[in-house]
């Protein structure tokens, strides 16, 4: 998988986080993430990038004008809380449906179950913290990836690598200092379920003596290259009704 | 052996002077206080000033387990029109032609059964909501959308004439219903719930109408297609009975409150 490095976010002191971009690359050696993203969308991919761009809240572009209202946050921390949100619907709603689906190995399925009541836990939390701020989960198509071994074992090293390391590029980014404590909370639990799925898949757990921090720019970009994100049936309609009666 | 005697010796000699620190400052000033007389405070201190520590804006609880016991069935929305087939193989029979939308402009949903990995990619056993009815077949995964579950699964009893909801097994609703006359029997077999209607404002439907996968054998050229349906009446005072075109009729109080325990996906079993 061919990765454009893009342009440093806006004060980014640590540059564009080649790690990350080298990560995704050597796990996705055949192409699996690619192909995912190339088969699971069908809609515009302009229009698609925008949408999940701004479910996701990326940067405080999409999330300034009425973030003043949230007690003792920011409009920069809602910002950056609301990204956290919807990374963790993602990554909860990939879990539980692998779980729910049954179809892997039984060493990774463990490993599902377990993370996956932690992500919903983070759900929950940040959710609460965000109150009326919060932001719903969008809608998600995971193509193959929840039942097939591979795929869902270098989507999962993919996702944890880069939450362990958006978390960090986070951190000295929140105003409040009580976010910040809560926020180390979920980094270190990421940094475990990243460092046991490389365990589990061969890889190395520790690769390097410092960790280098990933951008929600980057982040944002891996989850539009997969076209996880998609749009929401629409279930329900107004309009005279056809049935036999 | 001399190198560790020394060093026994260091370490000993420091020990003495963190406790004679730690007495000096406790006894020697005429206070007791816990705070500033200890040597680890002194320590501190010489280190600098530690910030008051900050209470984390949340705790994050339990984990959340998905339950034990939850039954569950599987949807997709149809996000391109295709062609399923017997198998599960692109040169198998062709079945049945699915759009993406319902004749009633919803997202075309299919009940999913399971899937099978291919050398042509994955392929999805669905539920068909066409006729003839009770059909399954085959497409590709990449013709579905995302997955959605539901926790719930409708029996209608056509002989009993009643709707039983269950959630997780266990019964959560049960009302009388009115079905099919003899000359357009309501269907039997298996289905699920497709879609919800509302806001039309015709009282022979009730206030919410679900579309079914289930098709009267009888009614193929209505309007749609003939479609069967879970709605409500305004002939309430028939129910139970044999009344309907095919659909499944409720009373409106009845269908209301079905329609805030039953989402759309839901499997259907008509017997």
């Amino acid at each position: 998988m061919k990765t454009k490095t893009p342009a440093s976010t806006t004060g980014d002191r640590f540059g564009p986080c080649e790690d990350a971009v080298r990560t995704i690359a050597e796990i996705d050696v055949d192409g699996v993430l690619q192909e995912t993203a190339a088969t699971a969308f069908t809609g515009n991919r302009a229009a698609f990038l925008r949408r999940s761009l701004a479910a996701a809240g990326a940067g405080a572009l999409f999330a300034a004008a009425d973030a003043d209202a949230v007690t003792a946050t920011t409009k920069n921390d809602v910002a950056i809380l609301r990204f956290d949100l919807a990374l963790e619907y993602l990554q909860a709603g990939l879990y539980t449906e692998a779980e729910r689906l049954g179809a892997l190995t039984s060493k990774t399925l463990a490993w599902a179950r377990v993370v996956g009541a932690h992500e919903r836990a983070h759900v929950h939390a940040i959710k609460d913290l965000l109150g009326r701020k919060t932001v719903p989960s969008p809608g998600f198509n995971y193509g193959r990836v929840t039942s097939d071994e591979q795929a869902f074992i270098k989507t999962a090293v993919a996702f944890e690598d880069l939450t362990a390391a958006l978390l960090k590029w986070q951190a000295p980014r929140l105003d409040s200092r009580s976010i910040l404590a809560a926020v180390v909370t979920l980094h270190s639990v990421e940094t475990r379920h990243a460092a046991w799925i490389r365990h589990i898949v061969g890889l190395k757990p520790a690769t390097t003596a410092f960790d280098k921090p990933a951008s929600q720019q980057k982040m944002a970009q891996l989850i539009a290259s997969t076209h996880f994100v998609a749009s929401k049936p629409k279930m329900s309609n107004r309009g005279q009704p056809r049935l036999t009666g | 052996m001399p190198k560790r005697r020394t060093a026994l010796a260091l370490g000993a000699g420091l020990a003495l002077l963190v406790v004679a620190t730690g007495l000096r400052s406790t006894v020697g000033d005429g206070r007791s206080g816990s705070s500033g007389g200890s040597a680890l405070t002194a320590l501190s201190t010489a280190a600098g000033r530690v910030p008051h520590p900050e209470h984390p804006a949340f705790v994050v609880g339990r984990p959340v387990r998905l339950r034990k016991h939850e039954t569950r069935a599987r949807f997709a929305p149809v996000t391109r029109a295709v062609t399923a087939r017997s198998s599960p193989s692109p040169t198998a029979v062709p079945v049945a032609d699915l759009a993406t939308e319902t004749p009633e402009g919803t997202t075309n949903i299919v009940l999913v059964l399971g899937e099978v990995t291919k050398p042509s990619g994955q392929q999805v056993h669905i539920r068909l909501p066409v006729l003839p009815n009770d059909r399954t077949a085959w497409v590709p995964r990449r013709a579905l959308g995302g997955y959605g579950f539901v926790h719930t699964r409708l029996v209608v009893d056509r002989e009993r004439f009643t709707a039983t909801l269950f959630r997780d097994g266990r019964t959560v609703f049960r009302a009388a219903v009115g079905v099919g006359r003899a000359e357009s029997p309501t269907p039997t077999g298996r289905f699920y719930i497709r879609e919800e209607l509302t806001g039309f404002g015709n009282p022979f439907y009730g206030p919410i109408a679900y579309g079914t996968s289930a098709r009267s054998e009888v009614l193929t050229d209505w309007p749609g297609g003939g479609i069967v349906g879970v709605h409500g009446t305004n002939e309430p005072e028939l129910i139970p009975g044999r009344i309907s075109h095919g659909c499944i009729r409720l009373r409106n109080p009845d269908i209301l409150r079905l329609s805030r325990l039953m989402p759309v996906g839901t499997p259907l079993t008509i017997r």
